[in-house]
């Protein structure tokens, strides 16, 4: 089964984009989702995945009105709707301060009412699921070179502001006596937060896009002993749930983003239970020595 | 640097916290700011910060309004409880003090500080497996890391041990000495062993009253 795995994986094309861009989205995802994780914004991804789907919704609309913009592909009208849904947000956090999940929550409504109300407008409820679930499987090589131009976003970010977004998001209030202009950095992350999760909603699709940014990183701070290791461990186990879950996807004809976030899961319990026992291991012996 | 906050009052919604109060402080004192919890002292830290925004009343720093100040790296700040610090995230102490060292000035001097504050062998730990006191030591180096004018410090010592309080109490003394100004929060009378100059109180009925210490010629203690 894995042979097959592996030789359709470098005879046929549309596999090999897909490991292709499962290796970059590998890294990637849990590289934001550690900030987000640090920043508490767990429900971040979703919610821009949300609003995200108001664009393509909107773009699909206007298609069927004989209006085009941006070429008739609806990422674009989405990247364009998930960085106002992120700058909502960040808006809304400034205003319900001690409530900031809050904000969350209204743009999160805002964006599951305009795309119920858009998609059905443009009579194409039909595709929802394509969007709710996403498939690597199905990616163009148009689509393979934004996820790789977003990744190159992100390590930029990261090479250049690296400091600076660390420092935020460990700690707003403090950050500002480090000489640095906090609120600027956060909408700097906001926006390109935005712009990944836009690139990876026909990967994973709305309802899992969060999935990949956060579990992986949910079992790494199980055992990274610092953020760096931490890091490392998240991309390892991000990488090994997208080679299997393309895996699984391919012998079992799963849904690849959901047999990919499945393996995730996986992972996360295993480190739990294997963290319980060792623990618990390690009780036992510092009792005898008691 | 001179601190002028003039006829300064706060509140939180309709809940008046602070209300009329005036003080100045001069470069290089010591302003201990005493009273019960809940009297108001992290709220007039946080407008003294630009945490808070100040709308009646003023705060100047060397003359320059707060609203219009913009050099905060002149000031080193530990709030209350490390509160809005995310010290559940696996970090080790280089990590954090690393990605703090942001400007010129500070890269590379969080060696040194760890040093002269005695914890530079506990530079690879995680930095919620510390004591309270290790703890504390690092976030005084994180502070110190622009070399600040002024070292604001809320309610410092409330997870840290006697014995570590003492040390801690010789680390700010040592600090002001070398002409920063402090300003430390506290609702104990714990403070005797401090040089401080000032005594700013505050008490629940929202009045305030400022002591100035008679230092005595000679008796510097040891
Ligand atoms: N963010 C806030 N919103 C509303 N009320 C607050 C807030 N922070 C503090 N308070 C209230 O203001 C009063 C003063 O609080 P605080 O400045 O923290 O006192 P202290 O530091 O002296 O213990 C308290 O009654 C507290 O409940
Ligand atoms: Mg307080």
């Amino acid at each position: 089964m894995m042979l097959s795995f592996l030789q359709d994986l470098f005879q046929q094309d549309f596999m090999l984009r897909a490991l292709i861009a499962g290796i970059i989205i590998g890294v990637m995802a849990p590289t934001i989702g550690s900030i987000v994780v640090i920043r508490r914004l767990s429900f971040i991804a979703d919610t821009l995945g949300h609003f995200s789907l108001v664009g393509i919704a909107v773009s699909l609309y206007l298609s069927t009105l004989g209006i085009s913009i941006f070429f008739e592909t609806p990422l674009y009208l989405g990247l364009t709707f998930s960085v106002i849904g992120g700058l909502l947000i960040e808006l809304f956090r400034r205003a319900y301060k001690n409530y900031k999940e809050i904000s969350m929550v209204i743009v999160i409504s805002i964006g599951s009412t305009l795309s119920a109300i858009f998609f059905s407008l443009a009579k194409k409820t039909g595709s929802l699921y394509q969007y709710l679930f996403g498939s690597i499987l199905t990616i163009t090589n148009f689509h393979l070179l934004l996820i790789a131009l977003t990744a190159i976003l992100v390590l930029l970010m990261f090479l250049i502001f690296g400091k600076q977004i660390l420092s935020v998001s460990f700690d707003e209030t403090t950050s500002k006596f480090l000489g640095i202009n906090v609120g600027l950095f956060q909408i700097i992350f906001m926006i390109i937060l935005s712009v990944v999760v836009s690139v990876l909603l026909d990967v994973a699709g709305v309802l899992l896009i969060s999935s990949m940014m956060i579990i992986p990183v949910a079992a790494g701070m199980r055992i990274g002993w610092s953020f760096r290791s931490t890091w490392i461990i998240s991309v390892v186990f991000s990488e090994l749930s997208i080679f299997f879950g393309l895996w699984a996807s391919h012998a079992f004809e799963l849904p690849s983003g959901a047999a990919i976030v499945a393996v995730n899961v996986l992972i996360l319990l295993t480190v739990a239970i294997v963290k319980r026992i060792v623990i618990r291991r390690q009780m036992v012996k510092m009792d005898k020595l008691k | 640097m001179l601190i002028d906050i003039r006829n300064l009052s706060f509140a939180y919604g309709h809940r008046t916290v602070i209300s009329g109060l005036s003080h100045t402080i001069n470069p290089g004192d010591f302003l201990v700011v005493k009273g019960k919890n809940g009297t108001g002292k992290s709220t007039l830290i946080k407008c003294l910060l630009g945490i808070n925004s100040v709308k009646n009343g003023m705060i100047f720093f060397n003359g320059v309004d707060i609203n219009y100040y913009r050099q905060w790296t002149k000031f080193g700040y530990i709030s209350q409880d490390l509160d809005g610090f995310n010290y559940e995230y696996p970090l080790t102490v280089e990590e954090l003090l690393k990605f703090s060292s942001v400007t010129k000035k500070s890269e590379q001097s969080y060696l040194r500080l760890l040093d002269n504050m005695g914890i530079l062998e506990i530079i690879n730990q995680n930095i919620n497996s510390l004591s309270g006191g290790q703890l504390q030591r690092v976030f005084i180096v994180r502070a110190m890391l622009d070399n600040p004018e002024v070292l604001i410090l809320d309610e410092p010592t409330a997870s840290i041990d006697r014995q570590n309080t003492e040390f801690f109490y010789n680390t700010i003394n040592e600090l002001n000495k070398k002409g920063i100004t402090v300003i430390l929060i506290t609702h104990t009378d714990a403070f005797e062993h401090m040089n401080y100059t000032h005594v700013l109180n505050m008490a629940l009925d929202l009045t305030t009253s400022i002591e100035t210490r008679q230092v005595e010629e000679g008796s510097e203690s040891s």
